[in-house]
């Protein structure tokens, strides 16, 4: 793949966020808004001096839903991008973001993103999609797939992807923001309604309504805009990729986590960083099964160990490597435009300290991992 | 009274599966091979998925394959018009490609990764003006003579 080369560093100096859950008396143009306005309040930045902004959304709510999010907010001309990448376009958003102010274009930009999700098990082709007849598209069937096989090839036992959700929803307990906060033990999780065998539904995320946004700004910028360096993060890589077949040999399985790599590769080669500095985690859960795996694919335990560190706890909060700390996509829950800033927001919170009673210890590095439709993957280091 | 309608069968996916008979009883799985790196693509391809090479030629994939993972789906995606549950199979085939499709004629305890599947086709109809689509599905290859059922919504 491209190697890139970033210019000028980019900090995060604000995040946003609206709570996860349902909310059918705010349009999306609105839950975006409120979160952007939080991002704003959050570094004082003033809203002339965005001067571009990136919105991540996939379900369709209107045209330009990015422009009627801000228009709000005043009309300042500046370019607005509406950016669908499935469950990765708040991350999408955010990458481009990054770019758009690491390769000297702009100083101070906005990736925001909100969703409004559907009930009902989640498709990626269109109605007259022949794939309707066929049945191979089921977000959770595909996971399903996947499970199965790694249970086959590693032993992982039923209890061991059940305690993925148990740890979740422990983490979202301590979060204000998450959509599902009860708490649940292992024989909950299993004898919850199967969706799809061998998943249960307290597996798969829930469907969700929330937006997130992040503000960035180039650290040798931030005295032109009154800002300082004293909560700001810096973005230490940011990378995307889609899928890619190229040197995965015989790799022909529908569904494979591990086409994540090429992305964790790049992103810890820009940043220096390795697996090893990495103090904590988001990735992407939509499902149980899908923890582990990103887990793996980062190279944050060995292949078809992931299991084990989460039986031992270590992924858990108080572990030496916590796993989707504000509750991840299984407890957070899921609006996709919403889900890559979200991690965004976890991490930089975090960083900060500020994460209060699920705050880990001497945090300095995060990674957040998102994965969509069409083998997107975006990985991205902070630091402090 | 209902005006004469052409019920001729047609392929689920032209650039997936081939109809070998008009009536549909019988059909092969496409595919393209690469002559510069001799990887198998499923479905009709324009470029070579492992190499980006442009020099494909059409291949006729197998029609048994072994089971490289299943589930079995107990709440459908909207617009699935068949039985709920289905188990849905992912399979993958002698030339590499992994092909998703339902699995019929199984009983759920005979469900295992690793076990022979073979090809079968079967009538789907959405609707009562639609024509019938032929969708490949597997059976367990040591299921009888693979018969063609009608499915209706």
């Amino acid at each position: 793949m491209n190697r890139f080369t970033p210019g000028r560093e980019v900090v995060v100096v604000g995040v946003g966020l609206h709570p996860f859950g349902r909310f059918r008396d705010k349009d999306l143009a609105t839950l975006a808004r409120d979160a952007v306005l939080e991002s704003l309040e959050d570094c004082d930045v003033q809203w002339r001096d965005i001067q571009v902004a990136y919105f991540g959304h996939v379900y369709y709510h209107g045209m330009s839903v990015g422009e009627t999010a801000l228009a709000s907010l005043g009309l300042t001309g500046i370019p607005i991008i509406n950016v669908e990448n499935a469950c990765s376009s708040g991350s999408t958003a955010f990458w481009q973001a990054y770019w758009g102010i690491t390769s000297g274009m702009y100083d101070l930009a906005l990736a925001f993103g909100a969703e409004k999700v559907p009930g009902g098990p989640v498709t990626v082709t269109a109605a007259d999609s022949p794939e309707r007849f066929i049945g191979g598209d089921h977000m959770m069937a595909g996971y399903a797939l996947r499970m199965r096989r790694y249970m086959s090839e590693t032993g992982a036992p039923a209890s061991a992807l059940a305690q993925v959700t148990v740890k979740a929803r422990q983490n979202a307990s301590l979060n204000p923001y998450a959509h599902r906060k009860e708490t649940y033990t292992v024989e909950d999780v299993l004898s919850s309604r199967p969706i799809a065998d061998p998943l249960t539904l307290y597996q798969c995320c829930p469907t969700s309504e929330g937006s997130a946004a992040a503000v960035l700004c180039a650290r040798d910028a931030l005295g032109s805009y009154g800002l300082d360096d004293s909560r700001a993060v810096t973005v230490a890589a940011a990378a995307l990729t889609s899928g890619n077949y190229n040197g995965r040999g015989s790799d022909h399985s529908a569904f494979s986590p591990y086409r994540t790599e090429p992305a964790a590769i790049a992103a810890y080669e820009m940043s220096g960083l390795g697996p090893e500095d990495v103090d904590l985690v988001q990735v992407h859960d939509a499902a149980t099964i899908g923890e582990l795996q990103q887990i793996e694919a980062l190279q944050l335990t060995p292949k078809g160990e992931a299991w084990k560190a989460t039986v031992e706890g270590r992924t858990a909060l108080g572990g030496d490597l916590p796993v989707n700390t504000d509750g991840g996509l299984l407890a957070m829950g899921h609006p996709f435009g919403a889900t890559g800033i979200r991690m965004v927001h976890e991490t930089v919170t975090q960083l900060r300290g500020e994460a209060g009673p699920r705050q880990v210890a001497n945090a300095r590095v995060g990674l957040a991992q998102c994965s969509g439709a069409g083998d997107v993957t975006t990985v991205q280091l902070f630091k402090r | 009274m209902s005006t004469p309608r052409n019920l001729t069968p047609v392929s689920v996916d032209p650039a997936r599966l081939r109809l070998d008979a008009a009536d549909g009883s019988a059909g092969t799985l496409l595919g393209m091979r690469c002559l510069d790196c001799s990887a198998y693509v499923f479905g009709l391809a324009v470029f070579c998925q492992a190499c980006t090479s442009s020099r494909l030629e059409p291949a006729d994939l197998s029609r048994s394959g072994i089971l490289y993972s299943y589930t079995i789906v107990r709440v459908p995606p909207s617009g699935w018009p068949g039985a709920v549950p289905y188990v849905l199979g992912e399979v993958e085939l002698p030339e590499g490609p992994h092909v998703l499709a339902e699995v019929i004629g199984v009983e759920e305890e005979d469900l295992r990764i690793g076990i022979d599947v073979k090809l079968a086709l079967q009538a789907v109809t959405s609707g009562e003006s639609e024509k019938p689509r032929i969708v490949y599905k597997w059976t367990p290859a040591n299921c009888g003579q693979s018969e063609m059922r009608e499915a209706h919504n």
